[in-house]
């Protein structure tokens, strides 16, 4: 379970200070499958961060399965939003794919067959050799979810990972990291700024609101859980469900108004 | 071979312009190239190469060596390691400033005259470049490619033979090569100073001796030797570096 409590973070540099975070509280059970959506520069990849335990917090606590993070935990993959500058563009896409894997020391046919069917599995088969630079933004960014994927983590962190894809391979995208997560039981947070997708996505939703950042509201989809692309989007209920998150975000934006405001 | 016209085009023509411009020389110090060429012939025997360019080759490789795996060893501690960086960076820019061959009185007193002074005069004059490099790119290195590699957990040696090291590869070759061609200028002059074999010294025997076109022929094979070892540097870098020459161009186009 990913236990995230009173979580706040504030950037200095010099005499500047930026309050990314104010108050963050909340929870994703192990097995889950969370959304998170908020507006541009609220935060989102700075909670992420403090979650891999690559930034540490001003303030509050965060703890995976009950161990404080206090560094990067065991078992956790994360595809970062820069997904360009996170391939090392010295390694072809397989090396990539397979560096973490090498360094959880697992036999070279075990690794080889992650590998292939992480590469197959976001449709990138033949591009084995090829180098990071030599692919378009998408598939690069589709190496990356390869490289996490491969990985086996038992949480895996998505900071806006379909960014760069067209419209098509973002649907099969997402049909994808939900296969894999009903198969491989993995706990995912998925940032997006999409709200159609965080409710396609998600057993859950938590929105947050603009800098300051809190959480601002969190809905549970209860949509069934096998969905696909032409009928759940088309449900009474996910309207619903969207318009619900869609008006949570205006508040949102409202809400920092007016303080901005008074 | 359009390639190789390219290379070898100007110094063809240089060397054309130099026989015809010295044919009539008849200056005892600047004789016609057509007789240092034929000298060169008589002078840079078998055996001479072996007992002459060898040891200086080898004395060469020996010093490079040292400064490449030292200044990539100790530029990589630095660069990883900012309150190591801020102490050490003035003292280094100090020494990198001074002229390398003033060593040469100085290493001598401790080093003797023997093969081992040469080689650290080469090693000490050329780990600068190396070093201050390779500080650079492991600076440089991008945070996100850092932050990958510890949220995947590849930490420690595996981090930097992984990711650092690589990522800062080009850098790191752009200071190996400045320090080639100053450990060529060192090569010759530690062996003008004091030696009993090599290239530099033989240079200055023939000198000496008024054997002025042995003399020239002895330039034109430092000239050769260095233009080759340059050469070969540049076939090594673009195949180990391939990666960062299909990058770069990657995003020329882009
Ligand atoms: N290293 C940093 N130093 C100073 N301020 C930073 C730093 N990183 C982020 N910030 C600031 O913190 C705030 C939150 O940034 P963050 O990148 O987490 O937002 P985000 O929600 O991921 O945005 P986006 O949706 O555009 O990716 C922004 O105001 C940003 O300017
Ligand atoms: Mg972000």
């Amino acid at each position: 379970m990913l236990k995230v409590t009173g979580l706040r973070k504030t950037y200095r540099s010099g005499a500047r200070e930026v309050e990314a975070l104010r108050d963050l509280t909340f929870t994703v059970e192990n097995g889950e499958l969370v959304c998170l959506v908020g507006p541009s520069g609220c935060g989102k990849t700075t909670l992420l961060r403090c979650i891999a335990g690559l930034l540490d917090p001003s303030g509050g606590t965060i703890s995976l399965d009950g161990q404080p993070v206090q560094g990067p935990p065991p078992g956790l993959a994360m595809v970062f939003q820069e997904y360009g500058r996170s391939l090392f563009p010295w390694m072809t896409v397989r090396d990539n794919v397979e560096l973490p894997l090498k360094q959880k020391k697992l036999p070279a046919a075990r690794r080889a067959s992650l590998v292939s069917s992480a590469l197959s599995a976001v449709g990138l088969e033949g591009t084995e050799s090829a180098y990071p630079w030599q692919l378009s933004g998408g598939m690069q960014q589709r190496v990356a979810i390869a490289r996490a994927v491969a990985y086996e983590p038992s949480t895996l962190l998505m900071d806006e990972p379909f960014a760069a894809v067209d419209a098509q391979t973002r649907a099969d995208l997402e049909d994808l990291v939900r296969a894999l997560w009903q198969r491989l039981n993995v706990t995912v947070l998925f940032i997006t700024h999409d709200i159609d997708e965080a409710v396609y996505l998600g057993q859950r939703v938590i929105m947050l609101s603009s800098s300051p950042t809190v959480v601002q509201d969190e809905i549970t989809v209860d949509l069934p859980a096998s969905r696909d692309q032409l009928h759940t989007r088309a449900d009474a209920r996910f309207t619903e469900l969207r318009t619900h998150v869609y008006e949570q975000i205006q508040a949102a934006k409202r809400g920092a108004q007016s303080t901005v405001d008074s | 071979m359009k390639r190789v016209a390219y290379v070898l085009g100007l110094p063809v023509v240089l060397f054309a312009a130099w026989f015809l411009l010295s044919s009539g020389s008849e200056s005892f110090y600047a004789p016609p190239l057509r007789t240092i060429l034929a000298s060169f012939a008589d002078t840079w025997t078998l055996d001479r190469l072996r007992a002459d360019v060898l040891p200086s080759l080898l004395r060469l490789a020996a010093g490079y060596a040292v400064a490449g795996v030292l200044g990539v060893a100790i530029g990589i501690t630095i660069g990883l390691n900012r309150r190591v960086r801020a102490t050490v960076e003035p003292v280094l820019e100090f020494f990198r400033a001074l002229p390398p061959p003033v060593l040469v009185p100085i290493i001598m007193l401790f080093a003797g005259i023997g093969d081992s002074m040469k080689i650290i005069v080469i090693a000490l004059g050329c780990v600068w470049p190396i070093l201050l490099n390779t500080v650079e790119g492991v600076r440089a290195v991008d945070s996100i490619q850092i932050d990958t590699a510890r949220a995947y957990g590849i930490s420690g040696p595996s981090r930097i033979r992984q990711v650092i090291l690589p990522a800062a590869s080009p850098q790191i070759a752009a200071g190996l090569r400045q320090a080639l061609s100053i450990a060529i200028i060192l090569m010759v002059i530690s062996e003008m100073f004091a030696s009993s074999n090599g290239l530099g010294f033989t240079i200055v025997q023939f000198q000496r001796s008024f054997a002025i076109p042995e003399m020239w022929s002895g330039i034109i094979l430092l000239g050769l030797l260095g233009f080759t070892l340059s050469l070969l540097f540049r076939l090594a870098e673009g195949r180990a570096l391939r990666w960062y020459h299909g990058l770069r161009e990657a995003q020329r186009r882009s």
